[in-house]
């Protein structure tokens, strides 16, 4: 190790993507190394919208590992974390930072310690999965800090070992974890599918729905799933397997009504299994299920699908729209059926991408109080409306994949110091 | 036929409890015979509480058919109604009314006309389901009058035809419905597990929760679930099965802890199944999972289950405590979280054995307010109540099965002409 001092720091900052899953991961075979009972696929999502950014730092004069998360500082004594920087680490090689004459060798990464500061841009209690983004980023940024060799599907194995979902993350556009065979989980990794650019019409409105429940954790209740559902595995072993080369087709031809029936189908399934479990969880609340009868409705009165949803462990609905003509018309029914609150008005009501408002033809307040009640529902008796049940809405597409930042002031973490900024 | 004029009416009234399944039926193999996938098993509740009454009269001045339901006049010409109405009358034998002199020869019944009157002590939007209980009334009271010679059991297969569940009310205390082999389904009928007084420990509260949501029809539901579940064929053939036969060993041993877990099981099961259909079938709401909640918390702080639930085709609960006072620890539990609201009378919010109140200590609003929390949530947030979101609650237990009502004042059609009173 060579520098004009000790006191060198060398940082690198990292962005990755959410993911949502279309074909869900629900329960694990192995918990130590995160190995699931069947294949996953799911929809990386934009990360202009929705993402992780990671800065780890590399300094001889760190005494510990230590990391931020969302500026609180928290702990990395967790077998999860400490699985993930051991892979890491016993991966590390030698690292040059030839402007600031710093040398690091291999056999040098094991006595040095790291800072690590991560951020979502979107709150925790939105219940929005942030492992996932998390653990993948963690994982991206330090194997380049350490300079791994591996690609990223050979990254995906160790993000597996901090959360499930994150090895999705490790890829933009369509992605599959495959559940692998090995007892040592070497084989258990995520691969694209296809890129973001692939399939660009889709457009993603996802909405948060407001809930004072405090829900059951993804490892929890998977967990109770495994020991308590008579329907996991059958599910796991005859349904799945047969969905997932139908979803990679599907994505594969752009088949939109393949896609959302079983996208659709997949969601409601896993939220049956929760259901078989006992105690039975329940994630999805009376609100979730409106979004699904105004999904479901539209859908059967066009004769084909237009809109496909799907849920995670929580209330929240992401929606996959057709196109964006599609996902203006969504827009609408779900702006009339859950109007903002009047005394916030629109502006924070839609998040993302929110030129769609302006296509929608909705500039305020006015314009949302003056949609008619959608064409399906005419015969219906006067349509009741939920202002307040829906927090807000967050408009997104399919995304890249993780990206490094050379941007410095984005980095979270000072140059100097290696303490948040 | 002999009589002093053509204008004689014979008539007879009957009384038929319903039943709640606890071990479900959801599903046909044939839609005509209604014939079921797999077997269920119910608890018949105590008709004193909730129950249906029929009066059946034959004239030869009668031109036609005719039926009344809770005073209206319905049509007959459904294929239901003609199925058990044809399957009865060839079963019919001769009549002798020494009394007034009158005579129905076995060939005399296909020229005769019936009026059927038929009045249900519950509201049909209370989501009972009433036809279970009409149907096994209807068909219970023309074999009496009509003669019928075949026992209870062969007089639930032509229950059965009007209602599935029907067939099971045609016994009280425990009952299976055997789902049969033969195509023609004469071998799918009822038989009695244990009668009423078997297990007399049991005390039954009802939640009848508030909705405006219209039901999807069990029919229409039932049918969808077996096009579209990929889950429904493997309950059907692996899971329940073996559920039947636990259940009966439960019900026969009093087995409490036994009889909760498949229960609730079970419950969760159907209803996970209808999730699992195409569009998803959603029956339970939020009201309905806090219930479940509140139940699940009690029962696990307590080791062993002091409550089991299960909800049908429809957001009601039914919750069976193993006896008196699990129930009036229940009830105090339930009045906690959904109070009455403070302007009706606690009166009208528990119907039918209101002395549960009293053994709950519960003589007025002021004792309702003063109800502590649940020691089990004790050291959670402070509860949130739901005032409302329950109508009432019925207090019942099991009961026996069809009686014929001697008691002419009873009867709901007029004994001279036939007509409702």
């Amino acid at each position: 190790m060579a520098g004009d001092c000790g006191k060198w720091v060398v940082m690198v900052t990292a962005q990755t993507p959410m993911n949502m899953s279309v074909i869900k991961y629900w329960g694990k075979r192995d918990e130590t190394l995160i190995l699931p009972v069947n294949d996953s696929i799911s929809i990386t999502l934009d990360p202009d919208h929705l993402c992780t950014t990671t800065t780890v730092a590399v300094s001889p004069t760190f005494d510990r590992d230590r990391m931020w998360l969302n500026g609180k500082e928290i702990s990395l004594s967790g077998g999860r974390y400490q699985n993930c920087l051991r892979e890491i680490r016993s991966r590390a090689t030698d690292v040059e930072d030839d402007e600031n004459g710093i040398k690091i060798a291999e056999k040098d990464w094991e006595k040095l310690h790291l800072h690590i500061a991560s951020y979502n841009n979107f709150p925790t209690a939105a219940g929005l999965a942030s492992s996932a983004a998390g653990f993948a980023c963690l994982v991206f940024a330090l194997a380049k800090l350490m300079n791994l060799k591996e690609d990223r599907s050979k990254l995906s194995t160790i993000a597996r070992q901090g959360s499930g979902s994150a090895c999705r993350s490790l890829h933009g556009g369509f992605v599959k974890w495959i559940m692998g065979k090995d007892e040592d989980g070497k084989d258990s990794l995520a691969v694209q599918l296809a890129d973001e650019e692939h399939w660009d019409d889709l457009v993603i409105i996802i909405a948060v729905v407001s809930s004072r429940q405090k829900e059951t954790s993804s490892s929890t209740g998977m967990r109770e799933t495994v020991e308590t559902s008579l329907l996991l595995k059958h599910r796991a072993k005859e349904v799945v397997p047969k969905r997932i080369p139908q979803m990679e087709e599907a994505i594969k031809n752009r088949d939109f009504a393949s896609f959302a029936q079983l996208t659709c189908a997949e969601s409601n399934q896993f939220h049956a299994v929760c259901l078989d479990t006992s105690p039975p969880i329940f994630y999805m609340n009376d609100t979730s299920r409106r979004i699904i009868s105004i999904v479901e409705n539209w859908n059967r009165y066009e004769g084909t699908p237009q809109v496909a949803y799907t849920f995670d462990a929580g209330p929240n609905a992401v929606l996959f729209a057709r196109n964006r003509k599609t996902a203006i018309l969504l827009l609408q029914r779900l702006l009339f059926y859950f109007p903002p609150d009047s005394f916030f008005g629109l502006n924070s009501y839609i998040v993302g991408d929110k030129s769609i408002l302006k296509d929608a033809g909705i500039e305020g307040i006015k314009d949302v109080e003056g949609l008619p009640p959608p064409p399906e529902m005419k015969d219906s008796i006067p349509s009741q409306k939920y202002m307040g049940d829906v927090s807000y809405f967050i408009c997104t597409r399919p995304g890249r994949g993780p990206v490094l930042l050379s941007d410095k002031t984005q980095a979270l973490l000072n140059p100097q110091t290696g303490l948040p900024k």
